[in-house]
């Protein structure tokens, strides 16, 4: 293959058979659309290029600014997009909650706007959304803009009308699927790609995918929420059906582990929910309810895998943080007992004072280098306690001849590290005893360097 | 739709012309929920004060403070919680606190002289948002902290407590309109506070009026649900601190404001319910919950929905102290993702909070009398009751919860058979006094002598903006506790910490 833009690679994606030993369905051939495996790294690569290509000569022309709401993906390959035609990307929203995409997008040259969050005190006659503002701002005298407007422009569905569905279409040798399943975003894909699959079969039936209402998966709608999307009708889909961000994750491992499939997790949800949703005609075609005919027949799926994981790695971990066990550490403050704490050396103001005179303990002070940078006592040197932990991990990072003293805000973790460094056998560290905060309300001097 | 299969139970509310009622139960909590098993007390009560009725609970307050307190004292940070005074006109509830480790938060010279009069020192009294000079005069003649809004404000407390040779007095920076690093959060434009951007004009003002003003410290207020652009503000704060530091001041306080939020419903899955059925009725597709068709600030814009929910959230299952907690908890990211807790400890800062609903959660119940109950013409069942709408203003403030029915005898009216939906109007003679413009389920239809109670109004939602509209009266306040196992009361006025009518505790 040779192109000539990496926007040619959009599309044509592969349509996979899922192993029949990881869904278990018996009478259903299930196939992934892998709509990960376009360049930008998601399906929403269709659709950007799509909404985009059509106004870029203008843009360029006029110098313009390419705008839309996304959380995440249509961002990302409308950012790559205008980048290539030299133009600048701004997104506007409150629902990028993954904070690698927004590291991506940055990276990207992205502008991000985020929304405000509701009023706390509610004024409920006043109708002005920061939607309404962000739409009266793009219409405003004296801007010019691209704005993609995924939610509502027409050419979004397009995308997949021409391309997703046809696609599908043709890997299933000219036949639609019996079931065709979709997370619902955008509803771009699921419209365009159901309206491709029903010329061809109008027995087909498709399932809309929705997060829970208090639940959060990245890049699909709830139920209420989709009632937002103008290019979402309820029509299109035969059942809306909803799968919970646990549910998203435990399909996207699946994927991931046992078919070689590195979705995110709308991917997952679309396995889980077509899996769950399918198990019940599966049953039903085995006990050999319907016609003779039906019985020996078999059916087929299609979902779509929307991305990719690698972004998802801080969600899932907040999720499940048992997917990533640590080995365990050595020399750690956590493995402390509170009588090994408590009987760690500790002395106050006055006496350390004096002891610095006298001995001269190397003073660390575990604070941030900002607090360090802002305020400190003289002499002391800044291990931040993160960095403190990593160090002694490996063993004592001073020698025992010399004294230590060791600073926090209050004493309470300074006196954690000297009981580890006691521990570790260290002979002589002290914890200052009501931190810092003690030292500067009994008036003892501190430095600003 | 072509059919609706549910899975999970999440999508039941999508069901059209469900016929199940859309309870929106409020969060009671022991002390509240005892008060509201006392009916026969409350019968007596608007029998002899009239409908409606106030009803505050002075030691919850002391309790809400405690918890505040708590939340600091799990992360080693000094500093005060400031009641947001504007929250409750109550004397009771700001004696209470007078009586306990808190503070208050005055905004006009009325709150002012309430909060001296109350008990609280000039230590304990903070003075914030836009000032009149009399307010002004009052706060740096007796020498309470002032939370300065704006440069304007600056000039005029140096120049007032220099002409009239006053002590030096104790001001804080209000900032608003913080930048960070990285994205950048747009926020509502406020009234209120001095641009963060001006930093360096109002140092410049401080230094020049070092002999009338000491810069304890700076702050913000921002009127958001949302933690990260308070976590923003809060980060810009420290920055702010160690622009000051750097110049020599030596401030000590980051005040965050108000705006912890309160969870004013039991269950969330309700809440989800009834917010699904509003949408599904302001797109058609489902009969209609609200008097005429009201979508709340929703509306279907060709089979799409437009325009945004202006409700509060009522179900919150992060609010109060809980929230004060999780916005600590979060990392800044210019801070090296170290927790603001973190930040304000190392850096040896206190912290100020000002929370006004948060602070007076489970405070508060309205009391009103069933006079009527009618059919409309439509068929609706209307309930009119001796109070107007300003009286328990939940509506106005977005707040959606049911209220309690007692009955006669005082006890509770409980679901039994099909709990019905009313409509509740109020005693003014306009047609837009309706206490709540959403249709309320109540277990029976009440009678009139009975009492509806709403609870938890003590935040704004109960003489915030009562008037004496058509002569009706405004509303008369009690204080009620609970001692050896019963309640007592007294009128809001009469109630002192230390004493109880008819002696001394
Ligand atoms: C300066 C200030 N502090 C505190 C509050 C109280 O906020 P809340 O009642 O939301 O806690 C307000 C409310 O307007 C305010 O303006």
């Amino acid at each position: 293959m040779r192109y000539d833009s990496i926007t040619e690679a959009i599309g044509n994606t592969p349509l996979v058979r899922i192993d029949p030993a990881v869904h278990g369905l018996r009478h259903i051939d299930l196939y992934a659309k892998l709509e990960l495996l376009n360049p930008f790294g998601s399906v929403k690569d269709r659709a950007a290029w799509h909404m985009a290509r059509a106004g870029l000569a203008d843009a360029v022309a006029h110098g313009s600014q390419v705008v839309e709401l996304s959380s995440g993906n249509t961002a990302k390959a409308l950012a790559v997009i205008a980048g290539m035609h030299g133009l600048s990307f701004k997104s506007v929203t409150n629902r990028m909650r993954i904070p690698e995409i927004k590291d991506l997008l940055l990276l990207l040259g992205a502008e991000i706007e985020e929304l405000p969050g509701q009023s706390e005190c509610l004024d409920p006659t006043n109708t002005d959304d920061p939607l309404t503002l962000f739409h009266r701002e793009l219409s405003g005298l004296g801007h010019s803009y691209l704005h993609t407007d995924q939610y509502f422009n027409a050419r979004n569905t397009e995308a997949h009308t021409t391309g997703t569905g046809p696609e599908i279409v043709k890997d299933l040798d000219g036949r639609a699927p019996d079931w065709f399943i979709a997370c619902v975003g955008t509803a771009g894909s699921s419209t365009g790609v159901a309206r491709v699959l029903r010329e061809h079969d109008p027995r087909v039936r498709v399932v809309g995918l929705v997060a829970g209402k208090a639940d959060f998966i990245p890049g699909i709608r709830t139920l209420d929420e989709v009632h937002e999307v103008g290019l979402f009708d309820p029509d299109t889909y035969d059942t809306m059906e909803s799968v919970s961000s646990d549910e998203a994750i435990e399909g996207m491992l699946t994927l991931a582990r046992r078919c070689g499939i590195l979705a995110g997790p709308t991917g997952g949800a679309a396995y889980y929910g077509t899996v769950r949703h399918l198990q019940a005609w599966d049953d039903e075609l085995t006990s050999g309810q319907g016609s003779a005919a039906a019985r020996g027949a078999r059916r087929s799926a299609v979902f779509i895998v929307c991305d990719r994981i690698e972004s998802y790695l801080g969600y899932t971990r907040q999720r499940r943080p048992d997917l990533f066990h640590q080995p365990p550490r050595r020399n750690a403050v956590a493995d402390l007992t509170a009588a090994e704490i408590a009987s760690a050396g500790a002395i106050d103001t006055q006496d350390a004072q004096k002891w610095m005179v006298q001995e001269r303990p190397l003073v660390v002070d575990l604070r941030s280098p900002f607090a360090y940078a802002a305020l400190h006592i003289e002499g002391a040197i800044n291990i931040v306690d993160e960095l403190f932990e990593e160090l002694v991990r490996g063993g004592l990072p001073f020698g025992k001849q010399q004294p230590v003293l060791l600073v926090c805000p209050v004493g309470e973790q300074s006196a954690r590290y000297a009981a580890l460094l006691t521990r570790m056998g260290h002979p002589d560290v002290r914890s200052l005893s009501g931190g810092v905060i003690a030292w500067r309300d009994a008036g003892a001097p501190l430095v600003r360097e | 739709m072509r059919h609706v299969r549910f899975q999970g139970g999440h999508l039941a509310a999508a069901v059209p012309s469900s016929p199940e009622p859309l309870s929106l139960e409020p969060r009671l909590e022991e002390r509240l929920a005892s008060l509201l098993r006392s009916g026969r007390l409350l019968h007596t009560l608007v029998d002899a004060l009239g409908s409606p009725l106030n009803v505050v609970l002075p030691d919850q307050i002391a309790e809400n403070a405690e918890r505040f307190r708590a939340a600091y004292g799990t992360r080693h940070l000094g500093g005060q919680v400031f009641f947001a005074h504007k929250a409750n006109r109550s004397s009771a509830l700001v004696r209470r606190l007078a009586a306990a480790d808190a503070a208050v938060d005055v905004a006009s010279l009325g709150e002012l002289q309430h909060a001296l009069g109350a008990g609280f020192t000039p230590d304990r009294i903070m003075a914030t948002g836009p000032k009149n000079p009399e307010f002004l005069w009052l706060a740096a003649r007796t020498g309470v902290t002032v939370n300065v809004d704006s440069y304007g404000e600056l000039e005029a407390l140096a120049t007032l407590v220099r002409e009239r040779e006053l002590a030096r007095i104790r001001v804080l920076l209000r900032l608003s309109a913080f930048d960070g690093p990285g994205v950048r959060v747009l926020s509502r434009p406020s009234r209120f506070g001095s641009p963060a951007g001006e930093l360096e004009q109002l140092l410049k003002a401080v230094e020049r009026h070092a002999d009338a003003v000491e810069l304890i410290g700076v702050g913000y207020h921002l009127d958001t649900t949302s933690l990260d652009e308070k976590a923003r503000a809060l980060e810009g704060c420290v920055r702010a601190m160690d622009a000051c530091r750097g110049r020599g001041l030596r401030p000590r306080v980051v005040d965050i404001g108000g705006g912890f939020g309160v969870n004013y419903l039991a269950h969330g899955a309700q809440w989800e319910r009834y917010t699904s059925a509003l949408t599904a009725a302001v797109l058609g597709r489902r009969p209609a919950i609200t008097w005429r068709g009201h979508g709340y600030g929703l509306r279907n814009d060709a089979g799409t929905l437009r325009g945004s929910l202006a409700l509060y959230p009522a179900h919150r299952p992060v609010a109060g102290d809980r929230y004060l907690d999780e916005l600590l908890s979060l990392p800044a990211p210019s801070f090296g993702g170290r927790p603001l807790a973190t930040l304000l400890l190392e850096n040896l800062y206190d912290l100020y909070t000002e929370p006004g609903r948060a602070l007076v959660d489970q405070c508060g119940l309205v009391l009103a009398r069933v006079l009527e109950v009618r059919r409309t013409d439509g068929g609706e069942h209307l309930v009119r009751l001796g109070m107007k709408a300003d009286d328990a203003g939940l509506e106005e403030h977005g707040v959606l919860m049911d209220p309690v029915l007692l009955a006669r005898d005082g006890v509770r009216a409980t679901c039994g058979g099909e709990p019905v939906g009313v409509y509740l109007a109020g005693s003014l003679c306009l047609e837009a006094d309706l206490i709540t413009r959403r249709m309320v389920f109540l277990p029976r239809l009440p009678r009139p002598g009975e009492l509806l109670g709403f609870a938890n109004t003590a935040g704004y939602c109960m003489d915030f903006q009562t008037s004496g509209a058509q002569h009706q009266p405004v509303a008369r306040k009690v204080a009620a506790w609970q001692e050896e196992g019963s309640w007592h009361w007294c009128l809001d006025e009469q109630y002192w910490p230390i004493t109880r009518p008819g002696g001394e505790r």
